[in-house]
């Protein structure tokens, strides 16, 4: 009832039922409205979707799938070892190692730090960023920990670069340094932005050893050498890897996986013997000391039958494990002249008004520049040089050949001959008189060969020019081969005057490497070969894949010729201008050469070409030094400061001789003394004590000794040397008699200048003996005593043997 | 206690052991089945990289408790399809008032169980147990209130006021608009879209909306109504959308997705888009697809769908979502056959939830729609979501069962 009251009033809330109820619609309308909820949720609202999965999944397949499969899958390669270099003798000249790479993603760095505090909740930015310079800061100072030899500064700078993906923080690592660094990846998880790669490094044990020859490797493989010729074979196949992979990188091995294996590359067996490259280099090093070589110097070896070179080495030399390192002193110096020259030139055509500095740092880095280049530079393959009189060897065996010249012609030398309209001097101002074939080849007599020359005429010069290989190039497997353009005039440019110069060997130039190999054909028998460094190939289970046979290019002379064209360069070596190349008990021969480079003053390469034994030559040498610094510049000066005369037959000869002999003895051929050498060669001293005078005598005897007495007596008390001392056959041993006794020790006299008598004597005199070496005859007043092993005026012990070497001034210098 | 004989029985009690819709039931253990089988493929590198206990790299971790979970709620869904779902109509107000408190809870530290800093979950016994999004009751629950007060609406009597009063007045204008009636319902749903939307669970509140939506939209409740509603919340989005960054960044995010930062907001709309780029037309084949290496973000949640499509293809996929049409389409004929409108509003309801969860998970997964974070029913990894999905279907059988047989004339 109260109800009722309020709703009288109207101040019911709740209102009064009313006849009609809420919901008035009928049951057709809920039906339809089913009915449509049933049409959206059961058919409409699929239509979207379908249409949306077909568009992604049908009309975009392609180009999402590629998108996705960019992130999914892992693609790359494993690198191949890189195959090693060894020596003939199976030494190990180059090899490859794996080192690692320590690689930083500063981006990925930046992304290891969570976003979201423990609670998952995003954090402010300010709060987010100090987190990650924190981090930033925290990994520059775990890497200075980790390596302490990194720049500070660099790392800084590359820990903040976070548009980076990829930063050697350091590379080269070895692998005990990758330990550590292993260990500290995995202890803190860092693999996702700081972790290490392998790479390989390139290793040449012998560092300097063969260095242009060898060449070295860089980023893109093999840059210089036969590291780049036979780079392809070296560097093997690169395997790859095809897989995909989980977000984490992990790579997932599954049906799509492909795995396709690295093939090393192939193991090179060298022609090259690093112990005659050795002697080779050192033999370089030693002339450039001692006659102030001023552009370096360069020396072959190579079996003179197969081609194959034993040696090959050019000064200045580089270190291939650390190429771009300049370490030769004289090219040091040279850099840093051509720097400030280079300088100079920059600041007078300073067009862009740089600064000082800014100027000399170009200069700087273009010296730096020119001077690796020339030490990366084979200098016995990729420069050609005025041969000078080895060349003359060629027109020699060339007239030979045809029968224009034969052993018992005889040439006049009046010192100089006028050809058209110039007059062209020999190298021994005074004339050679008449001599004969062989005399003019010892002599090295420019007027005699200009006769040969004329005699071939130019047609003939220009053939056996060609067919000794001199107008190609000979096809080494080295890289590099000069080119040949202009290096002889044309046939129909050749006069009567350029032959003539052409026959002695100038004006015209040629490859150290192209001269060896004609040289050879003169020697071996007249073929011309192919030279090669690589002998074999071989894959890394030991199958020989290659394996160079020598090529002989073309017979150029019989081998009549050839051997009395050896029989002639023989006597250059035991009587003409070669003799200071002489060493007793081996036969060489050979020809000297003293060439101007391109009618520069003071410019002069003396060489030097030998071969040994003369009789079935084992080894060819041609030894060069260029630009030995004269006395006195610009005044047509012969002489070095230390007063060697300048030509091949005094410095190159010189050098080549031990250096032949050297490696015949390494090569292991015998000696073979003649009568007269045989004579000299070293002998044991008898024990004579104690014996008559006259038994003392025939036991001396029989070892080719001498004697003198001191004394009064019959009995032989003491003698000098003790028994069994080794002393050379010929000399006079000192035997006491009665009660005089030999003295403890001497001065030894001052030999040098002296001839071979006159040293002998002195020394003789002294209580010493004399083991002579360097020249093949000593006889004649050319010949004296260069070097002695004990100074003069130094105390020895009496019979002391004293090795002195002996010097003859060749007058082969070149004289236009 | 002993099972009656049938001639004992009501009625009632005979109508209730009618049999179940055989058709639903088979689409819905299809699906679960399938969904199962997709859950385990997509989750054991997921559950394999996950160090963190409970999961401890334990590669069958999800789908062994997904699958139990599975168990319990065939279980769930055969007990509940047993109950006579009358006795549903008593319950909703019960269950609703469960609901809201729970909901409250949620909002209780100590009590709650807060996941990534977010208050929809609850532990079973608060303190211990499995966590379970009340959300998830408080979507049914509504469903059920609604069904249960608005299936009298027919024989509920419009009110009168007094014409005296300016108040008696406006009541009866307001009355006959129908905006009384809505009273109640607006409410109630106003109270649980808060408390879910405050939890920061916005689309869980647009499921709630969605499912109470259907059950009014089917009810009778005049049209203008929606029409006026559904203006009034475009026009809140257009207003937020005016003031707000972020709802900015979701459109701009939506319409043009493949601009945004590949490896942040694009992150997973790119990899959804990878992945069902990579399935084609017939897909890669069941357990080989890549995107779900690490690529696709929580594959075995939301984004499941993305690995199906890769995994089945194009193919696959029109299958899976063919059965979910034809499970949509079957739960409406059991709404038109319904034998009450009691029974036919409650189906309404939990089946366009489910058609809604499904189109709003595979929109998302697509880019038709913006990312709401809704998971998909009977696929995604969620135990006690599963149970409960699954306890709802067994609320449209206990309904299928009482569909009367069709006479035979």
């Amino acid at each position: 009832m109260r109800t009722r009251r309020k709703y009288e009033q109207g101040l019911s809330w709740a209102g009064a039922p009313t006849g009609a109820t809420r919901g008035t619609h009928s049951k057709r309308a809920i039906f339809r409205r089913t009915i449509f909820l049933m049409g959206v949720c059961g058919v409409l609202m699929f239509v979207p979707l379908a249409w949306k999965l077909w568009d992604i999944a049908i009309v975009h397949h392609d180009e999402y799938q590629k998108m996705a499969a960019q992130q999914q899958t892992k693609d790359y390669t494993i690198s191949a070892r890189r195959g090693n270099i060894y020596d003939r003798n199976g030494n190990m000249m180059a090899m490859s190692a794996t080192v690692y790479k320590l690689i930083l993603s500063p981006l990925d760095l930046v992304k290891s730090v969570p976003n979201k505090d423990e609670n998952g909740k995003t954090l402010d930015e300010e709060v987010y960023n100090a987190r990650v310079a924190a981090r930033q800061d925290q990994m520059v100072e775990e890497l200075m920990a980790l390596v302490p030899t990194l720049d500070r500064e660099r790392v800084v700078k590359q820990v903040h670069n976070t548009k980076s993906a990829y930063w050697e923080i350091r590379t080269n690592i070895e692998e005990e340094e990758a330990e550590t660094l292993r260990a500290y990846i995995a202890e803190n998880k860092t693999s996702s932005y700081l972790y290490l790669i392998n790479s390989t490094k390139r290793y040449y044990p012998y560092a300097g050893l063969a260095s242009q020859a060898l060449g070295f490797v860089n980023d893109n493989g093999g840059a210089y050498g036969i590291e780049a010729v036979y780079n392809e074979l070296l560097e093997g196949t690169a395997g790859r890897v095809y897989t995909t992979r989980t977000a984490g990188g992990t790579e997932r091995f599954n049906t799509y996986a492909s795995y396709v294996d690295a093939v090393d590359g192939y193991d090179l067996t060298l022609t090259i013997d690093t112990t005659i490259q050795s002697y080779l280099e050192k033999t370089l090093e030693e002339g450039i000391v001692d006659f102030d070589v001023q552009d370096g110097a360069f020396a072959i070896a190579m079996n003179p039958k197969t081609g194959a070179i034993l040696g090959i080495a050019s000064s200045p030399e580089f270190d291939p494990n650390d190429y771009s390192k300049v370490t030769d002193e004289l090219l040091l110096s040279q850099m840093e002249a051509d720097k400030n020259e280079i300088y100079e030139k920059l600041k007078a055509a300073n067009t862009e008004n740089l600064s000082d500095s800014e100027l000399m740092s170009r200069a700087e880095a273009q010296a730096y520049s020119n001077a690796v280049n020339t030490q990366w530079r084979s200098r016995a393959i990729d420069s050609r040089y005025e041969p000078g009189s080895t060349f003359k060897a060629m027109v020699l065996a060339a007239a030979l050949e045809e029968g224009l010249v034969s052993e018992n012609d005889t040439f006049y030398c009046s010192g100089h001959v006028q050809v058209a309209d110039r007059t062209i001097h020999c190298s021994r101002r005074p004339g050679h008189g008449h001599q004969t074939l062989a005399e003019a080849v010892g002599n090295s007599c420019n007027p005699a060969f200009m006769e040969i020359g004329r005699r071939l005429g130019k047609d003939r010069f220009y053939q056996y020019y060609e067919a000794f290989g001199l107008m190609d190039n000979t096809g080494i497997d080295l890289p590099g081969e000069a080119s040949l353009k202009n290096a002889i005039w044309t046939k129909d440019k050749m006069g009567e005057v350029e032959l003539a110069t052409a026959s002695f060997g100038q004006r015209f130039e040629v490859t150290p490497l192209q001269l060896i190999c004609a040289f050879s054909a003169v020697i071996n028998g007249g073929n011309l070969v192919k030279p090669y460094v690589v002998q074999t190939v071989t894959a890394q289970d030991g199958t020989v894949i290659q394996n160079t046979q020598t090529e002989v290019v073309r017979q150029v002379i019989s081998a009549e010729t050839s051997q009395r064209a050896a029989d002639i360069l023989e006597r250059v070596v035991s009587q003409g201008t070669g003799k200071n190349a002489y060493v007793a008990g081996y036969r060489i021969g050979g020809k000297t050469g003293s060439s101007e480079v391109k009618q520069e003053e003071d410019h002069t390469i003396v060489s030097f070409m030998g071969y040994a034994p003369a009789d079935d030559p084992q080894v060819i040498v041609l030894i060069a030094y260029d630009r030995p610094l004269p006395k006195v510049l610009g005044a047509n000066c012969n002489e070095t400061a230390n007063g060697v005369y300048i030509s091949g037959g005094n410095m190159a000869a010189k050098k080549a001789g031990p250096l032949i002999a050297q490696i015949l003895d390494y090569m292991g051929i015998e000696k073979v003394y003649s009568a007269d050498e045989s004579a000299a060669v070293d002998v044991s001293m008898p024990k004579v004590t104690g014996m008559s005078l006259s038994d003392a005598e025939s036991a001396l005897k029989k070892k080719n000794l001498k004697f003198r007495t001191i004394g009064q007596g019959d009995a032989v008390a003491r003698q000098v040397p003790s028994a069994s001392t080794s002393i050379p056959g010929g000399s006079t041993v000192i035997l006491y008699l009665g009660d005089a006794a030999p003295e403890e020790s001497a001065a030894v006299p001052d030999v040098t200048g002296m001839t071979y008598e006159g040293a002998k004597n002195a020394l003789e005199k002294a209580g010493f003996f004399m083991r002579a070496s360097g020249v093949s005859t000593y006889y004649g007043n050319t010949t004296t005593a260069e070097r002695q092993s004990v100074a003069g005026g130094d105390v020895a012990a009496i019979g002391t043997v004293v090795d002195v070497r002996f010097f003859n001034v060749v007058e082969d210098g070149y004289v236009g | 206690m002993a099972r009656k004989a049938k001639r004992d029985l009501t009625m009632e009690e005979q109508l209730a052991r009618g049999p179940l819709d055989l058709p639903f039931l088979m689409l819905v253990l299809i699906l679960l089945g399938i969904g199962l089988v997709m859950l385990f493929s997509a989750s054991y590198y997921t559950a394999f990289r996950d160090s963190k206990p409970p999961v401890s790299n334990n590669p069958y971790f999800y789908i062994t408790r997904q699958a139990l979970y599975a168990a319990a709620g065939v279980a769930a869904m055969y007990v509940v399809s047993r109950i006579n779902y009358q006795h549903f109509r008593w319950m909703a107000p019960l269950m609703l008032g469960v609901a809201i408190v729970l909901l409250i809870i949620c909002y209780i530290p100590g009590l709650n169980a807060p996941i990534n800093g977010q208050r929809r979950w609850l532990k079973l016994l608060l303190v211990a147990g499995p966590t379970y999004q009340p959300s998830e009751i408080a979507k049914v629950a509504v469903v059920l209130f609604f069904a249960a007060r608005l299936c009298k609406r027919d024989t509920e009597h419009k009110k009168r006021f007094t014409k005296r009063t300016a108040t008696g007045r406006t009541l009866n204008w307001l009355e006959k608009i129908g905006f009384l009636e809505l009273v109640p319902y607006g409410l109630v749903l106003v109270t649980v879209l808060g408390l879910v939307a405050f939890e920061r669970h916005v689309s869980g509140a647009l499921l709630v909306a969605v499912g109470a939506a259907a059950v009014l939209l089917v009810s009778g409740i005049s049209l203008w109504w929606f029409i006026g509603l559904g203006g009034a919340g475009a026009a809140l989005v257009a207003l937020m959308y005016a003031t707000t960054g972020y709802v900015q960044r979701k459109f701009a995010l939506w319409l043009d997705p493949w601009s945004a930062d590949p490896q942040n907001e694009g992150f997973q709309f790119r990899q959804g888009m990878y992945s069902i780029a990579s399935g084609g037309l017939l897909g890669r084949g069941l357990g080989e697809s890549n995107q779900k290496y690490g690529f696709v973000p929580e594959p075995e949640n939301d984004m499941i769908f993305s690995i199906v499509v890769e995994e089945l293809g194009l193919v696959g996929a029109f299958l899976v979502l063919l059965l979910f049409a034809l499970l949509i389409l079957r739960g409406y004929w059991i709404a038109l056959h319904a034998r009450d409108k009691f029974g036919m509003l409650t189906t309404v309801g939990i089946i366009t939830l489910l058609a809604a969860q499904v189109f709003f998970n595979v929109g998302v997964v697509t880019g038709l729609i913006p990312n709401t974070g809704i998971s998909l029913p009977f696929f995604s990894y969620g135990g006690t979501a599963l149970m409960i999905q699954l306890a709802e279907m067994g609320m449209i059988l206990s309904i299928s069962r009482q569909i009367p047989a069709p006479r035979k004339d």
